[in-house]
C-alpha cells in the first residue's frame, strides 16, 4: 500500500468503532491490499453496518417520527415566545406572529413547555438513535432549512426561532449517554407538560399540533417504567425487548 | 440452521484452530471457495454468529506485519460445532444420489 494512499484509509476507517478499526486496518496490512481495494473493504464494511442498525425501528422513529416534525413545530413555539416576549415587555407588535391575549402567565406557560418540549425531544433522539444520530440530525437541519425560507420573521430576527437548541442539544446529549433518571422524575415531567398544555389550551393559546411535542414526556415515561420493571435505573427503548442495535464489542482477553 | 456463508466461515475458522483470526479466515475463505470474501461480509457474518453464541471473539495480539495492531481472534464454540454439524448432515443428506455428489460419496454404479 502506498503511503500517500495509507492516510487515507486511516481516515476512512475512523467511522469503524475503535476496536474493529484496530483489527480490520491489521487485516487490510496483513493482506497488502492496495489502496482502493481498502478503501473499498472499508466503507462496504461501514455500510454493511449502517444498514443493519436501519432494521431496527429505532432509527426512523427518532428521524422522521420525532426529529423531523418537532423541530418544525418548536421553531414555530420559539418565534412565537419571542413575539409574545416582544409585545409584552417592548410592546413590539408582529402582526405575522399575534400573539392574542397572551399575559405573562401564559409567557412563562409556554416557555417552561418549549425547554421540556426540547430537552424531551432531544432525549429521545438521542437515545433511540445513537449510532444513527447524524441523520436525524440531517432531519432536523432540513426542517430548520425549510422554516427559514418559508417563515416571515419580520420584526423579529431570524436567531429566534432556534430558542429550542440548547435545550435540544442537552436532551440529545442525556440521550446518547443514556442518562438514568427515575419513573417518578419522568412522570412529574410529563404530568406537568400536560396540565400546562391544558393550561394554555384552555385559554386558546396552544396550537393543536402542538400535542404531538407532548409524546416524547410520555415516552420518557414509558422508558422509565420498562426499565424500572427489569429492574433497572437507566433508561431504555421501551417499545421493544431489545436495547438497540451495536456491533459486538470485542476486548483484549484476560 | 446456519447460512452457507456462516457455515464456510465457521469451517474455515474451526480448521485454523488457535490461529483463527479476520485476515487468516478471509485467506482460507478464498482459497477454498475460490471468491473473493469481502471485510464487510467477513466481519458482519462473524458478529452475527458471535451474537448467536456460535463464535466467542476477542482482540489478540498484534505482530509487527500487521503494522502493531491487534489481531480479532476467533474460536468455534461447542454451539457452533453442533450447528455446523447439523448443516452439513442436511447437505449430505440432500445430496445423496445426485449426479454432482456421485463420485464424492463413492456410491456411483
Amino acid at each position: 500500500m502506498t503511503a500517500v494512499a495509507w492516510p487515507l484509509v486511516e481516515l476512512a476507517s475512523r467511522l469503524l468503532e475503535p476496536d474493529e478499526r484496530e483489527a480490520v486496518l491489521g487485516d487490510l496490512l496483513e493482506a497488502e491490499e492496495t489502496a482502493w481495494q481498502a478503501l473499498l473493504d472499508i466503507f462496504g464494511l461501514v455500510l454493511r453496518r449502517q444498514a443493519f442498525l436501519w432494521k431496527s425501528p429505532q432509527p426512523w422513529f427518532a428521524g422522521f417520527s420525532v426529529a423531523l416534525p418537532c423541530t418544525y413545530l418548536l421553531m414555530h413555539v420559539s418565534v412565537s415566545v419571542t413575539a409574545t416576549y416582544e409585545r409584552l415587555f417592548h410592546h413590539r407588535v408582529s402582526t405575522r406572529w399575534p400573539t392574542g391575549q397572551e399575559g405573562f402567565v401564559l409567557l412563562f406557560c409556554h416557555f417552561f413547555l418549549l425547554m421540556a418540549w426540547s430537552w424531551a425531544g432531544g432525549y429521545v433522539v438521542g437515545s433511540a438513535s445513537r449510532r444513527t444520530l447524524w441523520v436525524s440530525i440531517a432531519l432536523s437541519s432540513l426542517a430548520c432549512a425549510f422554516c427559514l425560507v418559508t417563515f416571515r420573521f419580520e420584526p423579529l430576527s431570524r436567531f429566534c426561532s432556534f430558542l429550542f437548541l440548547l435545550p435540544a442539544i442537552l436532551g440529545v446529549r442525556h440521550g446518547v449517554r443514556q442518562a438514568r433518571f427515575s419513573f417518578a422524575c419522568a412522570s412529574l415531567l410529563a404530568v406537568t407538560v400536560t396540565l400546562l398544555m391544558i393550561f394554555a389550551w384552555a385559554h386558546q393559546a396552544l396550537w393543536v399540533l402542538n400535542w404531538v411535542l407532548a409524546l416524547p414526556a410520555w415516552y420518557l415515561v414509558a422508558a422509565a417504567w420498562r426499565s424500572r420493571q427489569e429492574g433497572r435505573t437507566g433508561p431504555s427503548w421501551p417499545f421493544s425487548p431489545a436495547p438497540l442495535p451495536s456491533p459486538v464489542s470485542v476486548r483484549k482477553k484476560h | 440452521m446456519l447460512g452457507e456463508f456462516e457455515y464456510v466461515l465457521i469451517t474455515a475458522a474451526a480448521a485454523l484452530g488457535d490461529n483463527a483470526y479476520g485476515a487468516a479466515i478471509r485467506e482460507e475463505i478464498e482459497a477454498t471457495t475460490r471468491r473473493r470474501c469481502s471485510m464487510g461480509a467477513l466481519y458482519t457474518t462473524i458478529d452475527r454468529l458471535e451474537t448467536k453464541g456460535l463464535l466467542k471473539t476477542w482482540m489478540g495480539d498484534s505482530t509487527p506485519q500487521r503494522g502493531g495492531r491487534a489481531k480479532r481472534m476467533v474460536r468455534v464454540t461447542s454451539k457452533g460445532v453442533h450447528a455446523a454439524k447439523e448443516f452439513y448432515d442436511a447437505v449430505m443428506r440432500v445430496s445423496r444420489g445426485v449426479s454432482w455428489a456421485e463420485n464424492q460419496t463413492g456410491s456411483s454404479s
